[in-house]
């Protein structure tokens, strides 16, 4: 049998994760273990990056049948969108594990393994039974991870967040197995392949419309989407610094990739249509979180809004219909990943050290720990969306997408900038900066590994914002196809 | 191939003379408990393997009566019969290996009852068999009489005596429904034999059908009861608790499983023309059960109940695809069969396991009392986990494959209403079943009580044996040739449900 180098990187960590369960290896063993993995799969990432042809479709394809007796098959594949969440992963998992060095238990370790296991399925399945096993299975190990690893009321929190999420997938089920059925009924045979199920002519409107809000509710549960948020702030708050990271950097962003990849080709349609209810439901998140993120005393808590705020912007992104809107949602997927992934570790780093997650007894880090600094700053001016960083170019292409949409949609996103900017910069001056009680002096510098494990990131944030061609060209021809293709607009510009 | 009747009912033949030779072994004081299980093993394991030969001997879907001149269609044995009697047999294996532990260390019982054990299974695997009501009657009392027995029979405790009574007394009375049920029928149609009334049915299209609709509908208040469906379910919970583990994950599991058998050849060969009659009533049963049933198992502090509560919520789910058969669906007949092989997996092995933890003194059965289990002891803990994931139809796991065909099923025949209720009861599964799961994992292990017995003996390596094949039926596929996996456990659920359908009566096979 022939293992395709996508199942390799879904199913080496799992591999791993198995063997230190039953390996009698300490903590330092499994992170090691854990770390190497993590290293590899970047390797495969980056051949996988490099031997992608820019096109549109779907490459680097493994079928096998599954479950015969209804169609399901174990198919994979990925395009350029898929292509720049599995880049984002590759990188951003060795950084954090870098960060994460000490102090963590085997658990953790297997945990982290499962979960990075499971967002490579979800990433690349091309079956929607598969995809749901995937993004179901993958909450296990965040289940464990929040609920044996997490501070605060962390057992309430990781029974709600799990009961939350399956809420919205159990529709999703139902609507996958609606449309099986429907293209059973249509063609004879049963096949749950998002290709086929693409095929189905004979759902009426109603019908349609029920099965898009049943894959919409998970997804956006996933995001957050507002009203879909109320998880989120004791999650994030009361998650490990790991667990917050992946869910916030990462998982958060497999609601978006499961609307492009799922909700747009299967209800074309409908996406067109619902889009400006979305583009706005999306500006308004990102008001509406951007004014929570404010108010927040908790710098956890802060960022969790921060996090749904920028969320808000990218879905809006997406629903914007035309190519900056989509290449701006793209890119901020990347930068927003980046950003928040190494703020959340930073801030861990914080509460690791003081125990402190109240911004008003920070304080006076800048003069004890400079680098800690200035790799806070990067991260923050991303997201601020200041010039040279990638956080600008996503951020102004999307802004460029949604005027595309709608002038006064675009005139409030544009403004809305200035929410981030200020709870961001307000933060960064009480937490940081000005001089402050002596309870944040214990505070050490960041050691060289984590130096190391922040540079990838920041060098991105950076080198993504300076010369952007560089990663456009590999995902253009993927947004191209999506709005010619499969929604069927004409392309200008 | 043909082979000799006599071969046939091999299984049947093997089970009874085991317990009756146990009956009459028992007044020795050589034959120990251990001994029993022993022979019951033996003659268990007798029986399944000449069920595999029967079910071996044909290439494709069979149907034969076994002395046709002496039985008179009496008896059946085909595939769907066959494949029933594969998971009976290996319930009453699995039950008394996973028992083994607790039936050693709890003093009360004796031979007599491994004796009643080989009765009742005796009774379920007749019951699959039967093709005519009387002998069907005859088979259920043969099993309900051993299963009152068996949940009373540790004398010691009043609980077990209640639950018995309880059990005896209503049980009875549903008991009667049915054989009034198939005098109706009789009455009607003038035969009990189970195809040759369809078949009446079918000829006769412009008689009076309302005997035989009241008589249908008896029959299928006693199903509803032995099934403990909402609004028969009161005894359950309180059963369920009273017996003694093992007998109580020998109820969940396998009695159920042959019960389901029975009506399903029933209803699907006799009653296609009430099917349609009996959905405005079913419908409401179902939704009932699965909110009663959710309600009960969240409110529930002892895991034993909650267990029990939870068994109902799966009965709803199982009678969504037995209202679905009715339409369209020839998926969910099969579908039916393979939850119930699901459904029997993940249920014995929790059972099975609570009862091999709490078989010392110390009875391990709230939530709270498995605070910090799996620090102590992390293999059973997952093993359980498993259980529960199963259980809650998370995917991996086979209770998901399980739960994916019923509600395909119930999607296809035009039910999506009903499967939306049972989506909504997943999901509080999922806070009763995780619950579990977060109490072992997420609590310091100081808070763990009395003493825990080492993963040690026969009983813990047939519960492993269990977890893995529930995560292999879970994701198990055709990458393994030749071993069996989801594939293979739906053609043969398939074939069982043609396999009904070769001696037909019906006008239009005619």
């Amino acid at each position: 049998m022939n293992v395709g180098i996508l199942s390799i990187i879904i199913f080496l960590p799992v591999l791993v994760a198995f063997s230190l369960l039953l390996l009698p290896v300490g903590a330092k063993g499994s992170r090691n273990a854990a770390f190497f993995t993590s290293l590899v799969i970047f390797v495969l990432a980056f051949i996988i990056y490099e031997k992608f042809e820019l096109m549109g479709f779907m490459q680097f394809k493994e079928h096998y049948n599954w479950i015969t007796s209804y169609g399901i098959s174990y198919s994979l594949g990925i395009d350029g969108f898929s292509l720049i969440i599995l880049m984002l992963i590759a990188t951003l998992i060795p950084s954090a594990y870098l960060w994460l060095w000490e102090g963590r238990t085997k658990g953790y370790w297997v945990s982290m393994l499962l979960i990075q296991a499971g967002i490579s399925g979800t990433l690349f399945s091309q079956d929607l039974i598969l995809f749901y096993f995937f993004w179901e299975t993958m909450l296990l190990p965040v289940f464990i991870i929040i609920g044996m690893y997490g501070t605060g009321n962390r057992i309430f929190s990781t029974i709600k967040v799990t009961v939350y999420t399956i809420v919205g997938s159990l529709f999703m089920l139902i609507s996958i197995l609606y449309m099986g059925v429907a293209h059973f009924n249509e063609f004879g045979v049963w096949s749950f392949s998002l290709q086929d199920l693409v095929s189905i002519t004979d759902l009426s409107r109603v019908e349609k419309i029920w099965l898009f809000f049943g894959f919409m509710l998970a997804f956006a549960i996933k995001i957050p989407l507002f009203p879909f948020h109320s998880w989120l702030l004791q999650t994030y708050s009361n998650s490990p610094t790991g667990g917050v990271f992946l869910l916030s950097a990462i998982m958060a962003k497999l609601g978006v990739y499961g609307i492009v990849r799922f909700i747009m080709p299967l209800f074309p349609e409908l996406y067109k249509e619902f889009a400006p209810y979305f583009v706005w439901i999306g500006i308004f998140g990102l008001i509406y979180f951007g004014i929570a993120a404010i108010m927040q005393v908790n710098i956890k808590k802060m960022f969790a809004y921060s996090s749904a705020s920028h969320l808000g912007f990218i879905v809006a992104g997406i629903f914007s219909l035309n190519v900056y809107g989509m290449t701006g949602a793209a890119y901020l997927i990347i930068a927003h990943a980046m950003a928040t992934g190494g703020l959340f570790l930073l801030v861990g780093k914080i509460e690791y050290d003081l125990g402190i997650k109240s911004i008003s007894a920070l304080g006076g880090i800048a003069s004890k720990a400079p680098i800690f600094t200035v790799y806070f700053a990067i991260m923050l001016l991303c997201i601020v969306g200041l010039p040279g960083t990638n956080g600008f170019v996503s951020e102004f292409l999307i802004i460029l997408g949604i005027f595309g949409f709608e002038h006064s949609a675009g005139i409030v996103s544009a403004l809305s900038i200035l929410v981030a900017a200020s709870f961001m910069f307000w933060m960064f001056q009480r937490a940081i900066l000005q001089e402050n009680s002596n309870k944040t002096s214990k505070i050490k510098d960041i050691n060289k590994k984590e130096i190391l494990g922040m540079f990838p990131l920041a060098f991105l944030i950076i080198a993504m914002g300076v010369y952007p061609d560089w990663f456009f060209h590999k995902i253009d021809p993927t947004i191209q196809h999506y709005l010619k293709d499969i929604l069927s607009l004409r392309i200008d510009g | 191939m043909k082979l000799p009747d006599i071969i046939y009912i091999l299984p049947l033949i093997f089970v009874v003379t085991g317990a009756v030779s146990l009956m009459l072994l028992s007044t020795f004081k050589s034959i120990t408990i251990r001994r029993g299980i022993y022979f019951t093993l033996l003659f268990l394991v007798l029986a399944f393997v000449s069920n595999l030969i029967n079910m071996n001997s044909f290439d494709e879907a069979y149907s034969v009566y076994p002395f046709a001149d002496l039985f008179n269609k009496m008896i059946v044995i085909d595939t769907f019969s066959d494949y029933f009697t594969v998971f009976l047999l290996l319930g009453g294996i699995l039950t008394m290996l996973i028992g083994l532990h607790y039936f050693e260390n709890h003093k009360n019982f004796s031979v007599e009852f491994f004796s009643l054990f080989l009765f009742s299974l005796f009774g379920m695997i007749l019951l699959v068999h039967s093709n005519e009501l009387v002998t069907a009657y005859i088979a259920l009392e043969i099993a309900s009489i051993s299963m009152y027995i068996l949940i009373g029979f540790e004398k010691v405790k009043n609980k077990r005596i209640e639950a018995s009574y309880k059990y005896l007394v209503l049980g009875s009375l549903a008991g009667v429904f049915f054989i009034f049920g198939a005098s109706l029928i009789y009455a009607s149609t003038q035969t009990t034999v189970i195809g040759e009334v369809g078949g009446f049915i079918s000829k006769n299209i412009n008689m009076d059908a309302s005997l035989f609709f009241i008589g249908g509908t008896m029959i299928l208040i006693t199903f509803l009861f032995k099934i403990a469906a909402f609004p028969f379910q009161n005894w359950a919970i309180d059963v369920y608790d009273g017996a003694s583990l093992p007998v109580t994950a020998y109820m969940a599991a396998t009695f159920k499983m042959a019960i389901f058998g029975f009506m399903l050849r029933l209803v699907l060969i006799d009653f296609g023309s009430i099917r349609d009659e009996w959905y405005g009533i079913l419908v409401y049963v179902i939704i009932l059960t699965l909110v009663y049933g959710s309600f009960l198992a969240i409110i529930q502090r002892s895991l034993k109940r909650m267990l029990a509560a939870s068994s109902m919520v799966h009965t709803g789910y199982m009678l969504i695809a037995f209202v679905s058969v009715s339409a369209l669906g020839e998926s969910a007949a099969s579908s039916i069969i393979f939850y119930l092989v699901a459904y029997f997996l993940s249920s014995i092995g929790a059972f099975g396991l609570i009862s091999y933890i709490s078989s010392d003194d110390k009875l391990r059965i709230t939530y709270d009392d498995f605070r910090g289990f799996a620090h102590i002891r992390p293999y059973m803990a997952a093993m359980l986990s498993i259980f529960m994931l199963s259980l809650a139809g998370i995917p991996s796991t086979i209770g998901f494959i399980g739960k994916f065909y019923i509600f395909t099923g119930a999607i296809e025949s035009g039910h999506a209403i009903l499967a939306i209720f049972a989506i909504l009861a997943t999901f509080v599964s999922v806070y009763y079943y995780f619950k579990l799961i977060a109490v072992m994992y997420f609590f310091p292990s100081a808070q763990m009580k009395g003493e825990i017995p080492p993963l040690k003996g026969v009983a813990p390596i047939v519960i492993a044996f269990i977890a893995v094949a529930i995560i292999w039926g879970g994701i198990g596929n055709t990458f393994v040739a030749y071993f069996p996996g989801v594939d293979f456990l739906i053609n043969t659920a398939k074939e069982a449900y043609e396999s009904l359908f070769i001696n037909c009566y019906l006008v239009q096979c005619l």
